[in-house]
C-alpha cells in the first residue's frame, strides 16, 4: 500500500498552523493597534472648518474665557458653540473687513448658521453631561486638551470609553477648584504641595462615590 | 398570534371541561389559554413566536446559505469608525434657551371640545413630551392615554400642509380674496343661508367669536356636533329642572357608586378627572378612612365594570327595568313595570341597601348613551338618596349649547335639504364620517352651493368640501378652553406652526372678511374685555400655570319641578341588540392617523389596529365561530360585516361595535397614512333616533376570516399567581420569606431604585404604556408585527380573567421591567450587554448587544423587546423631531426594555448635585408614573422606609411576580382588594 501522505506533509501541516496562528495574532495586534491609533480615535487631526478659528490666539493669545463663547457648558449637558452674534461682537469692531471672516458676516446677513464640523463630539449613544463636570472642578484641559496651544482645534484625547472610565473611577486627581475650571496651565499648581490632597479631599466633600460612576447609565441611557 | 388563529376548534367545550374539577383559582388571559390550545401553548412555551418555523417560509438551513456574507461580515459593521458630524449653532440666540435643557411651558390640549392641561416639553422649540399639569384641580397632573398622544398628532406627516380648493393646493392668499368677496355678499343679507358647524366649543374665545359673527350676521346660525357628548343629561336637566346643566359626579366623595352601564373610569374627556376622584377615595379605603364600593351593570365588560365589587351582566334595554326598580323602591313612579331575574334583584337590592347604608355619600348614575328620561329618573333617584350637592353638582354647561340643543346636526341637515344653506363651515369635526346614516349627511351637503371645512386633515368631510383649509394643532395654537370641572385654560404654543396652517379663530374673522388679527390678540382680546385693568398681571400669571384659577363654573342648586318622569317601554328584547361605542383608542375616528394610539392595545380586547365585532362567549359557540371569524351585523337592509372577537363578560345577546375605523378615505388623500383598509365601518347601522344602541339585529357567518392583531396571548407567563386579590386592604397577600439563593447578597444603598403598582388602584387606560412610548422613543411596529408577537411596548398592561367565561371577574396588572436584584437576564448575557448598576437597576446597554436575545428567553416576566427591523431609520423628518433627545435610538438587532426611566433619574441627580441638595423622595418620576390617572405606580428609593414607593412595599397587600424564581424583582405589586359578594361565588 502506497504512502498517503508525503515525508513533507507533516511540516507542511505545521507550517501551515504556524501562519493562522501567526495571522489570528497579527490580526488582534493590528486590529488594537488600529483602534489605539490616532488614525481611529482622530487625536491630532485637523478637521476642515468653514471659518479657520485659532484657539490659539483667541484663548492663548487675548485670553478669552472658554465661557465667553462655550456658555451653556455651566448649566447644560451641550457647552454649547457660539452664536454668530457673539462672534460679531468682537468683529464689528476689529479685523471688519478680513475674508477670512466674510463667512461669519455673511452668516449674520443671511441669518444662516456657520456649519462647524464637530472635533470634541461623542457617539448618540453617549450621554454626556458638561455641567456636572465643571461643577465638580474637572477642568476644561482635562478633557479638550491645550487649546490654547491649538492654531486649528483638534482631539486631544481618544474618546473611547476605558479613558472615561480612568477619570470615573478614580476621579480624585483630576478635580481642581471649580471657580478655576477654564485655567489651561495648572503645572504651578500641581507642583504645590498644599494640593496634593485636594482631590481626594473633594471627592469626599462632593460626595463623589466612584464604585457608582462606572455603572453603565450613568452614561448610557 | 392571532392573523393565523381560526382552527382552534371547539374552544367553548374544552372551556368547560378546563374549569370542571378545578379546586383553586383559575386565572386565564384569554379564552384559549383557559381552553388550554395549541396555539395558546406555542405562543407559551415559544420565547421566540415571531420566530417559529412557519409552513412555507425560509427554513434556517437555506436562511445561513443567504445569510452567509451577511452573518460573516456581521462584525465588520463596527468599524466604521465615526461620521462626521457638523454643528449648527444660533445666528442669534434666542433669550433663554439653553441647548440641552428642556423648557416646560403650561398649556392643555382639547379632546371632545374639553381642555386637558399638561405642561409640555421642548428641547430648543421642539415639543418632546406632555406631562400632566400637577396644579390643575381636576387633572392634579395625570394624562390619559390620547393626551399624551397628541404630542405625536402634532408631528404627524399626513396633515394638511396647504390649504386646498377643489381638491388642489392653492395658497391662503386665493382663500383671502374669495372669502372676502364672500363675505362683502353676507353683509348685504346679514348673513343668509350661511351656517357654522363646529364640534364641541368650550372655548371662551370661540364662543364670543361666533357670538360677535351672529350679532353681526343675524341671519345666520351655529351647528354643532360632537359625536359622543353628554347632551341626554343635557336634556335630561332641561326636563327636571328647566334649564340645561353639566352634572359633575363626585366620585371621592362617593362610598358607593352604581352605575348603570356607565364607564365613568373608561376612555373618554371625564377619565382623568373621574379617575382621579376614584382613586382618591379608594386610597383613603386602602387606610381604612372612607368605604369605597362600586357597583355596575352592563351588557359589556368596561374599565369600570372591571373596577366594580360587585357586577351584574344586563341587557341594554334591560338598564331602565333596573332603574325602574330602583326608582320604585324609593317611592318614586317611572311607568315601567318589568320582573327582574333573580341575580339583577340581588344586584339591585345589594346597591340599595348600601345606597341606603351611605346616605349623602350615594351616587347612581346612568350612561350618558341612554335616553334623557332614564338620565331624568335617575336625578330624581340621586335627590332621594340625598346625592344632589353631595356626591352629584351641578353647573352651567361647560360646552356651550348651540341653538338647537342636542338636536342641532339634524336642523343643519334639514335646512341643507331643503336648499336653505348658502354657505357651510365646518369646523374641526368630521361628520361625514361620524353623523349617523340616515341623516345622509355625505348627500345633503351636495346640496350647499359654498362648502368650506378646516382641519388638521383631509378626511371625508374635507372631500366633500370645496375648500380645505388646514387648521393648527393644539400644540402650535393660541387658543383657550375650559376643562371637565369648568376650568379655563389657555393653551399657548409650544412650537411655531411648521406647516401652512392657521388658527380657527383666524378663519373665524376671516369668514367675517377680516385679516389682520393673530390668534393670540383673538384670545387676548377675550380676557382684555373680562379681566380690565389686572390684564397684563393676570395674562401672565394665566401662562404661567396653564390655566385660570378658581375659574370653574359656580356651583348651582336647581330646584326641581315635580313632573313624573315616565320612560319609554323597552323595546320588545326580539333578536340581538347592538351597541355602539367609541373606541377606546382612536375614539370616533378623530386618532385615527395616531400611529402611537392604533398600536396601543385596546384595554378589554388587546387588540390594535383595528375593531372587531365584539360578541359574547355564548353566541359565539352558538354560532360556531372563533375570533377572526368573519360576521355579517345586519338589521333592516343595513349591514356591518367584520371579524368577530369574543368578549368573556359580555352579555350573549349583545354585540358590541366600535367606532373609528373603516374609513371611507383611500390612503392617497391623506398622504398614504394609516387608516388604510383597517376594520370596518359601523356607521351603516347608526341612527339619528338612537345612535349608540340598535334593537332587533341580526348576525350571520359569512365562512370568511379576517386577521386580527391581537396582544392577549403575548408575553405570557408560565406560572400562577400573577394576580393576586385580598378581602380587606390589610389582609396579607403573600407569604415574606426570603428564599435561599446560589448567587452572593448584594448590600444596596441609598438611593436604590424600586416600583409598587397597585392592582387595586390600576383601571387598565393605557396611558401609562403612550406615555412611556413617547419618553422611551418606542417604535411603532405595524399590525402585522405585532400580530407575530413583535410589539416593542416596554410597559404592557395585562388582563386577566378569573371564573365563568359568561361574568369572569377582570383584573388589569402593568408589567414593567422588575428590575430584579438576581437577574435571570444578567446571567444570560454573553457580551455583559445587560448589567446591574449599584443603584439596583437592570442595565441594559445598547451599543454593547450584539442580538443573542438569550436575555430574553431567561426572563421569566417577558419584558424585554427585540428590535428585528430597523425601525426608526425610515420615520420622516417630521416623526424624528418628537423624539427624546435625552434617550438613544435603538437600532436593529438589539434589546431593549423598560429603564425606569434611568434618564429621569440621573437628570434628578445631577440637578440635585450640581444645587449641593440631596435627593428627595418624589424628585424622580417616571413617565407612567407621571401620566397615571389614579397614582397606581408609585417610584422612588426603596432602602428610605419613609419613600412612597417604602411604605406601600410594607404593606400587607405587597407581593412579587412569580416569587417562586427568587429573582427578587424590584418592581412589586399590591394585591386587588375584592370584597366577598354574598350569593356570587368564587370559582
Amino acid at each position: 500500500m502506497p504512502q498517503i501522505f508525503t515525508a513533507s506533509a507533516d511540516t507542511r501541516l505545521r507550517a501551515t498552523a504556524l501562519v493562522i496562528a501567526l495571522a489570528v495574532v497579527g490580526a488582534v495586534l493590528l486590529g488594537g493597534g488600529y483602534m489605539g491609533s490616532s488614525y481611529a480615535t482622530l487625536v491630532g487631526w485637523v478637521r476642515h472648518q468653514p471659518v479657520p478659528f485659532s484657539h490659539e490666539h483667541h484663548v492663548g493669545a487675548l485670553g478669552i474665557d472658554c465661557r465667553y463663547c462655550h456658555t451653556t457648558v455651566e448649566t447644560s449637558a451641550s457647552a454649547g458653540f457660539p452664536p454668530t452674534h457673539v462672534c460679531m461682537t468682537c468683529h464689528s469692531q476689529v479685523w471688519t473687513g478680513a475674508p477670512m471672516l466674510a463667512l461669519v458676516r455673511q452668516s449674520l446677513a443671511d441669518n444662516t448658521p456657520l456649519r462647524w464640523n464637530r472635533v470634541a463630539r461623542l457617539p448618540d449613544y453617549v450621554f454626556f453631561n458638561h455641567s456636572i463636570h465643571v461643577a465638580r472642578g474637572v477642568p476644561c484641559v482635562t478633557c479638550h486638551g491645550r487649546v490654547d496651544k491649538m492654531p486649528l482645534m483638534t482631539r486631544a484625547h481618544p474618546f473611547q470609553m476605558q479613558w472615561c472610565l480612568d477619570c470615573h473611577r478614580n476621579p480624585a486627581p483630576h478635580l481642581r477648584p471649580p471657580d478655576e475650571i477654564t485655567r489651561m496651565d495648572w503645572s504651578a499648581w500641581d507642583k504645590d504641595a498644599a494640593h496634593k490632597n485636594y482631590g481626594a479631599l473633594m471627592v469626599k466633600a462632593y460626595g463623589i462615590q466612584p464604585s457608582k460612576l462606572d455603572a453603565c447609565t450613568v452614561c448610557h441611557r | 398570534m392571532s392573523l393565523r388563529d381560526g382552527h382552534n376548534g371547539a374552544v367553548g367545550a374544552r372551556i368547560g371541561e378546563s374549569l370542571r374539577g378545578k379546586s383553586g383559582r383559575t386565572f386565564w388571559r384569554s379564552l384559549d389559554e383557559l381552553a388550554g390550545t395549541e396555539d395558546f401553548r406555542r405562543f407559551l412555551e415559544a420565547e421566540f413566536p415571531s420566530i417559529a418555523p412557519d409552513a412555507g417560509s425560509v427554513n434556517r438551513r437555506a436562511l445561513l446559505k443567504i445569510m452567509g456574507a451577511s452573518l460573516a461580515m456581521a462584525g465588520l459593521a463596527g468599524c466604521g469608525g465615526e461620521t462626521d458630524e457638523e454643528a449648527l449653532p444660533y445666528v442669534v440666540a434666542p433669550e433663554n434657551v439653553i441647548p440641552g435643557n428642556p423648557k416646560w411651558y403650561a398649556t392643555s390640549v382639547t379632546f371632545g371640545g374639553y381642555a386637558q392641561p399638561v405642561l409640555g416639553k421642548t428641547h430648543t422649540g421642539r415639543p418632546v413630551k406632555l406631562e400632566g399639569n400637577p396644579d390643575h384641580p381636576a387633572a392634579k397632573g395625570a394624562t390619559d392615554a390620547f393626551t399624551q398622544a397628541a404630542l405625536i398628532g402634532l408631528y404627524d406627516p399626513d396633515r394638511t400642509k396647504a390649504p386646498l380648493h377643489l381638491g388642489r393646493a392653492t395658497t391662503w392668499s386665493t382663500f383671502d380674496a374669495a372669502i372676502r368677496e364672500q363675505a362683502e355678499k353676507l353683509d348685504g343679507t346679514k348673513g343668509q343661508g350661511l351656517r357654522l358647524l363646529t364640534g364641541a366649543v368650550s372655548s371662551p374665545t370661540l364662543q364670543r367669536q361666533i357670538g360677535d359673527l351672529l350679532r353681526r350676521w343675524p341671519n345666520a346660525r351655529w351647528h354643532a356636533f360632537e359625536p359622543a357628548q353628554e347632551t341626554t343629561r343635557r336634556d335630561a336637566s332641561r326636563q327636571v329642572f328647566g334649564e340645561p346643566l353639566d352634572w359633575h359626579l363626585r366620585l371621592d366623595k362617593a362610598a358607593v357608586i352604581v352605575a348603570l352601564d356607565d364607564d365613568l373610569l373608561g376612555p373618554g374627556p371625564r377619565q382623568v378627572h373621574h379617575g382621579r376622584m376614584w382613586s382618591e377615595r379608594r386610597q383613603a379605603f386602602h387606610n381604612g378612612k372612607a368605604a369605597c364600593t362600586l357597583l355596575v351593570a352592563e351588557p359589556t365588560p368596561s374599565l369600570t365594570g372591571t373596577m366594580a365589587t360587585e357586577r351584574l351582566v344586563v341587557p341594554h334595554a334591560r338598564i331602565a327595568i333596573l332603574l325602574a326598580a330602583f326608582a320604585q323602591a324609593l317611592g318614586l313612579q317611572s311607568g315601567v313595570q318589568a320582573p327582574l331575574d333573580e341575580a339583577a334583584k340581588a344586584f339591585a337590592e345589594h346597591a340599595l341597601e348600601r345606597c341606603r347604608r351611605n346616605p349623602g355619600a350615594a351616587l347612581i348614575s346612568v350612561g350618558a348613551q341612554h335616553a334623557a328620561e332614564l338620565q331624568a329618573l335617575a336625578l330624581l333617584v340621586n335627590e332621594r338618596l340625598g346625592a344632589l350637592g353631595n356626591t352629584l353638582g351641578f353647573t352651567d354647561p361647560v360646552i356651550a349649547e348651540p341653538p338647537d340643543g342636542s338636536a342641532s346636526l339634524e336642523a343643519l341637515v334639514s335646512d341643507m335639504s331643503r336648499g336653505q344653506v348658502g354657505t357651510l363651515l365646518i369646523l374641526d369635526c368630521n361628520p361625514a364620517y361620524t353623523a349617523p346614516v340616515d341623516l345622509d349627511f355625505a348627500d345633503v351637503i351636495e346640496r350647499v352651493p359654498l362648502r368650506l371645512h378646516a382641519g388638521l386633515h383631509h378626511d371625508e368631510t374635507a372631500a366633500l368640501c370645496h375648500w380645505h383649509l388646514p387648521l393648527q394643532h393644539d400644540l402650535e395654537a393660541w387658543t383657550d378652553a375650559r376643562a371637565v370641572d369648568g376650568t379655563v385654560g389657555i393653551i399657548q404654543p409650544l412650537v411655531r406652526p411648521f406647516y401652512d396652517v392657521r388658527s380657527k379663530h383666524v378663519l373665524l374673522e376671516n369668514i367675517a372678511g377680516r385679516f389682520d388679527a393673530t390668534d393670540r390678540d383673538l384670545v387676548q382680546a377675550t380676557w382684555r374685555t373680562a379681566w380690565g385693568q389686572d390684564f397684563d398681571a393676570r395674562w401672565r400669571d394665566t401662562l404661567y400655570r396653564g390655566f385660570i384659577p378658581d375659574s370653574v363654573l359656580p356651583e348651582k342648586a336647581p330646584t326641581f319641578n315635580t313632573n313624573p318622569i315616565t320612560l319609554p317601554q323597552p323595546p320588545k328584547a326580539d333578536g340581538l341588540t347592538v351597541l355602539f361605542r367609541p373606541d377606546p383608542t382612536i375614539w370616533d375616528g378623530r386618532f385615527a392617523n395616531n400611529a402611537w394610539l392604533q398600536e396601543l392595545p385596546k384595554p378589554i380586547g388587546k387588540i390594535v389596529w383595528g375593531n372587531a365585532v365584539f360578541i359574547a362567549p355564548a353566541l359565539a359557540g352558538k354560532l360556531e365561530v372563533e375570533n377572526g371569524n368573519e360576521v355579517r351585523v345586519s338589521q333592516d337592509g343595513a349591514a356591518v360585516t367584520g371579524p368577530v372577537w369574543i368578549v368573556p363578560g359580555q352579555e350573549p345577546d349583545t354585540i358590541v361595535l366600535t367606532l373609528g375605523y373603516g374609513r371611507r378615505i383611500s390612503g392617497e388623500d391623506i398622504g398614504g397614512g394609516l387608516l388604510h383598509e383597517l376594520g370596518y365601518d359601523a356607521t351603516p347601522l347608526r341612527r339619528a333616533a338612537g345612535p349608540w344602541a340598535l334593537a332587533g339585529a341580526e348576525i350571520a357567518v359569512t365562512g370568511n376570516h379576517q386577521d386580527i392583531a391581537s396582544t392577549q396571548y403575548h408575553s405570557a407567563m408560565d406560572g400562577y399567581d400573577f394576580v393576586r386579590t385580598v378581602s380587606a386592604p390589610d389582609e396579607q397577600a403573600a407569604e415574606k420569606k426570603k428564599q435561599p439563593s446560589f448567587y452572593p447578597n448584594r448590600k444596596w444603598d441609598s438611593p436604590s431604585w424600586g416600583m409598587s403598582v397597585d392592582v387595586d388602584l390600576c383601571i387598565g387606560c393605557n396611558a401609562c404604556v403612550v406615555a412611556c412610548m413617547a419618553e422611551n422613543n418606542i417604535p411603532v411596529v405595524g399590525k402585522e408585527l405585532v400580530a407575530m408577537g413583535r410589539e416593542m411596548h416596554w410597559l404592557r398592561i395585562d388582563r386577566y380573567h378569573e371564573g365563568d367565561p359568561a361574568d369572569p371577574a377582570m383584573y388589569f396588572q402593568p408589567v414593567p421591567c422588575m428590575h430584579c436584584e438576581q437577574a435571570p437576564c444578567e446571567m444570560g448575557c454573553p457580551v455583559n450587554a445587560t448589567t446591574h448598576s449599584p443603584d439596583g437597576l437592570n442595565q441594559q446597554i445598547y451599543n454593547r448587544c450584539i442580538g443573542t436575545r438569550t436575555c430574553s428567553s431567561f426572563c421569566p416576566y417577558k419584558v424585554r423587546h427585540f428590535n428585528w427591523f430597523d425601525y426608526t431609520a425610515d420615520d420622516p423628518p417630521e416623526t424624528q423631531a418628537a423624539r427624546n433627545p435625552d434617550v438613544t435610538v435603538r437600532q436593529r438587532g438589539v434589546m431593549e426594555k423598560c429603564t425606569y426611566c434611568v434618564q429621569r433619574i440621573r437628570e434628578a441627580q445631577i440637578s440635585a448635585q450640581k444645587d449641593g441638595r440631596i435627593l428627595v423622595d418624589g424628585d424622580v418620576r417616571t413617565a407612567c408614573q407621571q401620566a397615571c390617572p389614579t397614582q397606581a405606580i408609585s417610584f422612588g428609593d426603596v432602602i428610605d422606609p419613609e419613600s412612597a414607593v417604602s411604605r406601600r412595599k410594607a404593606s400587607p397587600r405587597d407581593y412579587t411576580l412569580l416569587e417562586e424564581v427568587n429573582t427578587r424583582p424590584r418592581t412589586t405589586y399590591l394585591a386587588r382588594i375584592t370584597e366577598s359578594v354574598p350569593g356570587k361565588a368564587k370559582s
